[in-house]
């Protein structure tokens, strides 16, 4: 647990210091040195430009990281309120909102994140769109469940009688009480939003060159599999360290949880 | 709270068609000239205005929104795709066509997947918390982790460039699916498993069990007959989960290895803004995913007639 937390620390220390750490401006050409291999000087190597790929996946976990946290949150929000909404309405409020959740939910949220940032054009804040549009589902269902169950608990019943408002109620009673299951399925939109972007960027419908982020990069590794193999590498293994490094934060999060519970 | 079958199929229906007029009205309202990128890519390169003028006229682009909205959705209705704005050709038969790649690579995935999950699920459960257990989970947690496209990448390196065994692009012979199947294979093994040991453990912690081993049941009986049943609903329940992560597996896998599957097409599809067959792939990847989903509910209705009751 406590190595995996420590990873995860590294990781967003990573993303937050990166641009300082970076040896090399990330954008730098440099034709003379291209496709190097790993040296003392460039330690990863250098892609088809000649660019540091040791400095590109440093700035590129601000993008890669940052922006799947950013998102993640955002779903969170939107996920919260339409569950609380769900919960807190009438049957009517419920069955129209689980129904529009059901639609969203009927569609693999990669597809339908592809179609829509390709159609808006590919570009940061389509992907945020994209990404943010289909990814506040299953913080809605936690919301509405664990709402629906408190909803006839006493203190609940007795809050509303004592008119206050359905803002403080949720505010007061329903947020603190699902805080712990929303953290858990956080974490794992999280990662989920990691593995996302970097698809995204793969396919050519995300962050856009010159900029460096993971999927992209791989995107651009693709091209010499042949000639410069380790090239694609690194990339990858940033991408699936952090999902993995992540899940395994929400796993033992998880597990404390159902501990303290029992 | 649980509706009826009948119920669940209204569900559906409706989750369908919320999709569907969900991308139309994306369609409509996407930034860009659509008839630009369509002139694009049929004529292969930048047209005046009277072509692009022609183009537009003929994809059903100037007439509106409630105009174009009717044009699709009478058709659609008697099962009618339309045409390629792009090739003029019908959407159906090459819609087809394009499911004739990706669906025996869904299944070869997917039966790549069970073969590896079910064993290492079956042994991890044997002795939960034991090495095998603590091995088994530790790779499918690292499995999940790992980016489709990356481990696609990773097979083609080792595979086809480095030892030459396999061909990697394309869809030309039967072999061609071998590196594909097992990128998607790998990735829904290492969910499964998981899934899977946890159905089993619950299933055998059911309070019943030890009475069956005191009346002398065997226990394969009991495992054949008492565990399975019971592992199975949150198994083929989480299936139906996982056959989200398939198609966007699927996706990812066919752009990666070049195969002129479902990916392909929709992500030609949009670039080209290619509306009738963006909208045919929509349709076709939400039926897919509802009916399969609806049909796996009824299958747990079958497995376990409490579900569905009422007061259950």
């Amino acid at each position: 647990m406590r190595s995996v937390l420590a990873l995860a620390l590294i990781f967003i220390l990573l993303a937050v210091l990166g641009p300082v750490l970076a040896p090399y401006d990330p954008a730098a050409i440099n034709i003379p040195n291209r496709l190097g291999p790993p040296s003392a000087d460039w330690l990863l190597g250098t892609d088809a430009l000649g660019r540091d790929i040791l400095s590109r996946l440093l700035h590129g976990a601000r993008w890669s990281l940052g922006l799947a946290f950013l998102i993640s949150v955002i779903g969170l929000c939107i996920g919260t309120v339409v569950g609380l909404v769900a919960a807190q309405g009438g049957k009517l409020a419920d069955w129209s909102v689980m129904r529009t959740t059901d639609t969203f939910l009927a569609f693999p949220e990669l597809v339908a994140a592809v179609v829509i940032a390709g159609l808006l054009g590919a570009g940061t804040g389509t992907l945020i769109l994209a990404l943010s549009v289909t990814g506040w589902m299953r913080y809605a269902r936690v919301v509405r469940g664990i709402g629906l169950a408190l909803k006839s608990r006493g203190y609940v019943v007795q809050a509303k009688l004592a008119g206050m408002s359905p803002l403080v109620i949720a505010h007061r009673h329903y947020i603190p009480a699902m805080m712990p299951s929303l953290i858990v399925v956080w974490t794992g939109m999280f990662a989920h939003t990691i593995l996302g972007i970097s698809a995204l960027g793969f396919l050519g419908f995300g962050v856009q060159p010159p900029t460096a982020e993971w999927g992209t990069m791989l995107l651009d590794a693709r091209i010499h599999i042949r000639s410069t193999p380790l090239q694609m590498i690194w990339p990858g293994l940033a991408v699936a360290i952090s999902v993995l490094a992540i899940n395994l934060c929400g796993d033992a999060l998880r597990d404390s949880l159902a501990a303290r519970n029992s | 709270m649980t509706p009826g079958i009948l119920g669940l199929l209204l569900r559906a229906i409706v989750v369908v068609s919320g999709a569907a007029i969900a991308t139309f009205v994306l369609l409509w309202n996407a930034p860009g000239d659509p008839a630009f990128a369509i002139a694009v890519a049929r004529y292969n390169t930048i047209v005046p205005t009277d072509v692009l003028d022609q183009v537009r006229a003929e994809a059903g682009l100037d007439a509106g929104f409630w105009p174009a909205f009717r044009a699709w959705i009478g058709p659609l209705l008697v099962g009618d795709f339309g045409r390629s704005s792009v090739t003029g050709r019908a959407v159906w038969p090459d819609l087809v066509r394009a499911l004739g790649y990706t669906a025996p690579l869904a299944l070869a995935a997917l039966m790549i997947g069970l073969s590896i999950a079910f064993p290492l699920a079956c042994l991890a459960a044997k002795k939960p918390g034991g090495v095998l257990d603590r091995c088994a989970v530790a790779i499918a947690s690292v499995g999940a982790a790992i980016p489709p496209y990356w481990l696609g990448l990773l097979l083609i390196l080792l595979f086809a460039v480095q030892l030459a065994w396999v061909p990697a692009m394309g869809a030309r012979t039967a072999a061609h699916i071998i590196l594909p199947a097992l990128t998607l294979g790998l990735g829904v093994a290492a969910a499964l498993t998981r899934i899977i040991r946890s159905g089993i453990l619950e299933a055998r912690g059911q309070g019943f069990l030890p009475a069956f081993t005191r009346r002398g049941v065997s226990r394969r009986s009991i495992a054949r007959d008492h565990v399975a049943p019971h592992a199975a609903i949150p198994v083929v329940t989480v299936l139906g989960l996982e056959l989200a992560f398939l198609l966007e597996g699927l996706l990812m896998v066919e752009v990666i290895f070049g195969r002129p599957g479902l990916g392909g097409f929709l992500v030609h599809a949009i670039e080209t803004r290619d509306f009738p067959r963006v909208q045919a792939v929509v349709l076709l990847t939400a039926l897919i995913f509802v009916f399969v989903n609806l049909a796996i509910d009824i299958f747990c209705r079958v497995l376990d007639p409490r579900i569905g009751e009422p007061g259950a």
